[in-house]
């Protein structure tokens, strides 16, 4: 908070901080959630867009907005907070799996009718540049600690890299299972594998997003270690997560 | 008075205020609902309106808008916000912006609940959304699963944010064992939110995938199970109920200890046993909600055992707040009246989940008027009068002026007569087998006197309501000043200026070494 | 098919270390399982049910009124402006937690004890049962005899035999609830799931819908009509006559009194 209390002191009328982007990205939440509404209960395509168009552009204004009050007044309390907020995460993830262990341990059959052969070497692949992205995104943290502003700046710009190439790989897999006819909606073992691997490549999108929002800060050579560590904090779960999902919808 | 600096307001105080005053206008809206549910009731037969679909949607929006939008946010929003930073010498919480974006964002849940009232195919899904109902009716799901995704986040940032407050902000000599057992009982809150709120988003994201997006989590012919999302919602949703139970408690606890003047009773078997126990239970028993639903019959009996033992930390914290009246000196005031009346009816509601617990009971009557009374007992009176009690206990300090004291008597003895006449024979008629969620109840005639006189129970504790609802606006508009501490309290929040000004204290506060907030000294 | 096995292995461990923990007080509590006469699940359960009941309003009385003898005591007075607690002494402190730990922990188990003995009777159906099909659905309760005599809404039965319910549901949730029988089980589509109840004399029972499953379900209603064994017989052979006749060339409506006529659809589970 950039305001102190002793500042207040004296004024009758003294100044209290405000902040408009809160608000304005709750509105844009709401559009989005009146958008979904609209296209899929009313089926009606124009007023949807019409409802988007005016929720995105609020959402990334207010983050916009946000981010450029608020940067560089951190109290460093981020890294704690990003703790809470990883239980929060994991705990999506852990109801996805209690409930396919349990629908799976509970039926008859499984896989259910309709299954195809998933490939075998591709998600081994994918694994091994998650785990890489997260090592060098932990020498990128060391690099910085040391002071290393230019070597630190390759091995941000590295992982950044290596995120991408594994989203690109998740999306050539699922365009690759789409085309076979194992869609979301083929039984219950495809929407399982397409949930969970959608929850979880939409992490590794959230993940990049931060990387990305802290790019203009890297560059200039500005970024503070806290936002690094919280960054950084956040890369290592999506990754151990990942560990989780290719042995259960993989391998078993 | 600046509205923008309310509106776009930062500081926990206001959104802690605008917390309070949407979680009000909430119950009042909900409260609605359940009077016109009530007026329906009144008679076998249509009474009031001829479409049931028209009932299960007051229905649907009362349960949802009650828990969702009124208890979870008045006392995880309104109080936490309002009293923590006060209660642990903060000038602020850790992340102000988050504070204001978790509080927009419960404006916004409240609001995508109430435009049920507008849309054509309102949600008829009940506040529990069970498929297959929810993916296959003509009623809009996704607005359900929208505002529980919109209220759980905001919930889950708000308690991001409390938990690193308390973590990192404590004013200097102010040790976990000084802590008010408020914030202890909202701490646990906190953690329960971020376990468990993710759950049941998950569970209700399903049902829409389902319902809209072609997926087949609840589809047994494709190979999904019904019953999965009843357990991932209940493995929210019993939590939940400690959710609103443990920070009313605490507020309880506050206001016994202030207007008694008395050392709260046994402080560590409080923390450590009461909060302790009910956060290490909360999650193991969820099935006793589904003790008719087809469970396997070895976690319906565990369960059983979990459940009864939720009774031994409940009963601590019962020690715990009735030993703190032991030796006190007890001024009767109208937040006093409501504490005391939350000891008498929790007693009521508690133990009548003792009956419930018990898996070859529930058989009988679960899914009747008995679980509707002995939930109302436990929320609608319990968690509102710890609610209305905590409002006036603050009253002073929020506003700086007094309330009413002879209309707030008032306003209470009226809601105390009202609840017990419609809730206790809510219990009566569920035993005799009034099943709940009915629009009609054309084969029970023999319940059609009960039914009358639960009505106008709750018309008489509607007007005790709206005159303390009146008091405040009142109160706060013209009231007496009160001064800055009225009940001599050593709690932190009282040390300051009524109301606070931005940043709470004009310099950080300290705490001495003897110094308790529950240390009562004479003179 | 592994799955089931591996399940199947669980549940037993499961119950296993439940009965474990409950053994000793059900010794206590419990008579020998083997007992020759049918149970009836809901006198029984009218006996725990009054107990507990008692039980709670006990303890809620006690608490209750130390509350109300405190608060007379304590009440503010000249004097008496400040509370006078004294603190506990470490001893003491432990004391008020065990103590009541151990006091509490002892209700809840005698209580879960017995509700373990009753479980069993809701639980294990008798042998000498007769087995019905139960189809729920928006809105009507679609019974299917052993011998394919198929009813709506109304159930008819003996005294004196057990009834046990096979049920699932073609579409949303349902609860077959019987008040007076003090049963009710939800029933699903996917799953099959049981009750069963001892009609023990003639007359009639109703039926009602226990579990949210849609507009109706407030009228979801039917009745069980417990006839004297040897009425039932004779309805019985009414019912099987016209099912012939109805499996014969053209089909009727095999319909009870006052009832629309089945739905043939009641589906093999
Ligand atoms: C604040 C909310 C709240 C609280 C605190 C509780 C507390 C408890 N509830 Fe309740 N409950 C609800 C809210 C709450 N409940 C709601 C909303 C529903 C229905 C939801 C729906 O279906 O829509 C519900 C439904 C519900 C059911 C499911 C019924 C059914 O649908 O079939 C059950 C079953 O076990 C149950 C049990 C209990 C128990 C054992 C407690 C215990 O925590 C109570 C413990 C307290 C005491 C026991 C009293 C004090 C203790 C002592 C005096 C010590 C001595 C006592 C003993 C040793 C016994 N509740
Ligand atoms: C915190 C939770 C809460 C609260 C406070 C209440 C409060 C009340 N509830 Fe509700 N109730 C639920 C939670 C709650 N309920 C839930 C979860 C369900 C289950 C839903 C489901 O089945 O899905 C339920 C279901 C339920 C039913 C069951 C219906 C059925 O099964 O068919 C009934 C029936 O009578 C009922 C009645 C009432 C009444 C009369 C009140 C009264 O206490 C309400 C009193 C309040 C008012 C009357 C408002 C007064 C204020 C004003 C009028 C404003 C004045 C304004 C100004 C002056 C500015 N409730
Ligand atoms: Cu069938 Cu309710
Ligand atoms: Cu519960």
């Amino acid at each position: 908070m950039a305001h102190d209390a002793h500042h207040a002191e004296g004024h009758a009328h003294a100044h209290w901080d405000t902040s408009i982007y809160p608000f304005i990205i709750s509105f844009g939440i709401l559009a989005l959630a009146v958008a979904f509404s609209f296209k899929f209960v009313y089926h009606n395509g124009f007023a949807a867009i019409l409802s988007l168009g005016i929720g995105v552009p609020l959402i990334i204004a207010g983050i916009a907005g946000w981010t450029s009050e608020a940067m560089g007044k951190g109290e460093g309390l981020s890294y704690g907070a990003m703790g809470w907020f990883i239980l929060a995460e994991a705990m999506i993830f852990v109801s996805f799996f209690v409930s396919y262990w349990y629908t799976k341990l509970h039926v008859d059959v499984w896989p259910p009718a309709g299954n195809i052969e998933l490939p075998r070497i591709m998600p081994l692949v994918m694994t091994f540049i998650l785990v890489a992205s997260s090592l060098t995104i932990h020498y990128a943290e060391h690099l910085l600690h040391l002071g290393n502003k230019g070597a630190f700046r390759t091995w941000y710009l590295l992982t950044i890299v290596l995120g991408a190439c594994f989203l690109g790989m998740s999306v050539y897999e699922w365009s690759h299972l789409i085309h076979e006819g194992f869609t979301i909606g083929t039984n219950a073992f495809s929407t399982v594998f397409f949930s969970v691997t959608g929850l979880h490549g939409s992490h590794v999108v959230v993940g990049l997003a931060i990387f990305l929002a802290g790019l203009p800060s890297v560059l200039r050579g500005d970024i503070d270690e806290g936002f690094m560590r919280t960054a950084g904090l956040y890369w290592h779960f999506v990754d151990i997560i990942w560990f989780f999902v290719v042995s259960q919808v993989y391998y078993w | 008075m600046n509205l923008k600096e309310w509106i776009f307001t930062t500081d926990h105080k206001r959104v802690g205020v605008l917390y309070l005053i949407g979680s009000i206008a909430a119950f009042a809206v909900a409260g609605i609902m359940a009077l016109l549910m009530r007026a329906e009731l009144s008679t076998i037969g249509p009474t009031i309106t001829a479409n049931p679909t028209q009932y299960n949607v007051w229905l649907y929006t009362h349960g949802a808008v009650m828990i969702l939008g009124f208890q979870i946010p008045a006392l995880t929003g309104f109080f936490a916000n309002f009293c923590i930073p006060l209660m642990i010498g903060a000038k602020d919480v850790a992340f102000p912006r988050v504070n204001a974006l978790s509080v927009w964002l419960f404006y916004v849940g409240v609001i995508l609940a109430l435009l049920t009232f507008f849309i054509p195919d309102p949600p008829d899904v009940m506040w529990t959304g069970y498929p297959p109902y929810s993916t296959i009716t003509t009623g809009n799901t996704a607005m359900y699963s929208f505002t529980v995704l919109i209220l759980g986040f905001a919930s889950i940032i708000g308690g991001v944010n409390f938990l690193t407050t308390v973590a990192y902000m404590r004013a200097p000599g102010l040790t976990l064992n000084k802590l008010n057992i408020f914030v202890w009982c909202t701490l646990a809150a906190f953690v329960l939110q971020l376990i468990f709120v993710p759950v049941l988003g998950t569970a209700v994201s399903l049902i829409s995938m389902d319902k809209y997006l072609g997926t087949n989590f609840f589809d047994p012919t494709k190979g999904g199970d019904v019953l999965t999302y009843q357990n991932l919602f209940w493995f929210y949703s019993h939590p939940a109920v400690y959710v609103i139970f443990l920070p009313f408690i605490g507020v309880v606890y506050e206001i016994i200890a202030a207007h008694a003047k008395n050392m709260v009773f046994n402080y560590k078997m409080v923390v450590y046993g009461g909060v302790g126990g009910i956060v290490l239970l909360a999650g193991e028993v969820w099935v006793h909600h589904l003790y008719v639903s087809g469970m396997a019959d070895w976690l319906r009996i565990g369960q059983m055992v979990t459940t009864l033992m939720i009774s031994i930390p409940v009963g601590l914290m019962m020690i715990g707040l009735i030993g703190t009246l032991y030796k006190g000196s007890i001024a009767f005031t109208t937040p006093m009246l409501y504490a005391l009346g939350v000891v008498f009816l929790f007693l009521i509601g508690g133990l009548t989940g003792i009956p419930l617990a018990v898996p070859s009971l529930t058989i009988g009557v679960s899914d009747t008027y008995y679980v509707v009374g002995h939930f109302h007992y436990v929320m609608a009176v319990a968690g509102t009068f710890a609610i209305f009690g905590g409002v006036y206990h603050w009253f002073p300090k929020m506003t700086g002026r007094m309330y009413n004291e002879f209309w707030g008597k008032l306003g209470f003895w009226i809601t105390f007569v009202g609840v017990n006449i419609v809730f206790w024979i809510m219990m009566d008629v569920g035993v005799k087998g009034m099943p709940r969620r009915y629009y009609d109840y054309a084969h029970f005639p023999q319940f059609e006197g009960a039914h009358q006189w639960m009505t106008v129970g709750a018309a008489i504790l509607a007007v005790g309501f709206t005159i303390a609802i009146l008091n405040w606006i009142l109160g706060a508009i013209n009231g007496k000043p009160s001064g800055d501490n009225p009940w001599g309290s050593p709690s932190l929040e009282w040390s300051t200026v009524s109301p606070p000004p931005h940043g709470n204290w004009p310099s950080p506060p300290s705490v001495a070494e003897d110094w308790h907030p529950y240390g009562f000294k004479k003179g | 098919m592994k799955g089931k096995r591996m399940h199947e292995t669980i549940r037993r461990a499961a119950a296993g270390l439940t009965a474990l923990i409950l053994t000793v007080p059900a010794w206590a509590a419990g008579g020998d399982k083997a007992a020759p006469a049918t149970p009836d699940p809901a006198r029984d359960w009218d006996h725990l049910w009054n107990e507990v009941i008692l039980d709670i309003t006990i303890i809620g009385i006690l608490f209750a009124i130390v509350t109300a003898w405190f608060i007379w005591q304590a009440r503010r007075r000249p004097g008496n402006e400040v509370g006078a607690s004294v603190p506990l002494s470490p001893a003491s402190a432990v004391g008020w937690v065990v103590i009541p730990i151990f006091v509490f922990l002892s209700i809840d188990l005698y209580t879960a004890a017995n509700g373990w003995v009753l479980w069993n009777t809701f639980r294990d159906v008798p042998a000498n049962r007769m087995e019905v099909k139960l189809e729920a659905g928006m809105y009507s309760w679609d019974y299917t005899y052993p011998n394919g005599v198929r009813t709506q809404n109304e159930l008819v039965v003996p005294a004196g035999t057990p009834v046990v319910l096979r049920m699932t549901s073609r579409d949303t949730l349902h609860s077959h609830y019987i008040p007076d029988f003090r049963v009710k089980e939800d029933s699903m589509p996917g799953r099959i799931t049981y009750l069963w109840f001892n009609p023990t004399k003639p007359g009639e029972h109703i039926v009602t819908c226990a579990e949210y499953c849609g507009v109706m379900h407030g009228y979801m209603a039917g009745r069980i009509i417990v006839k004297a064994p040897d009425e039932y017989a004779a309805w019985m052979k009414g019912e099987e006559i016209r099912l012939a006749a109805a499996n014969a060339p053209e089909p009727a409506p095999a319909a009870t009194k006052p009832t629309k006529p089945a739905k043939s659809a009641a589906k093999k589970t």
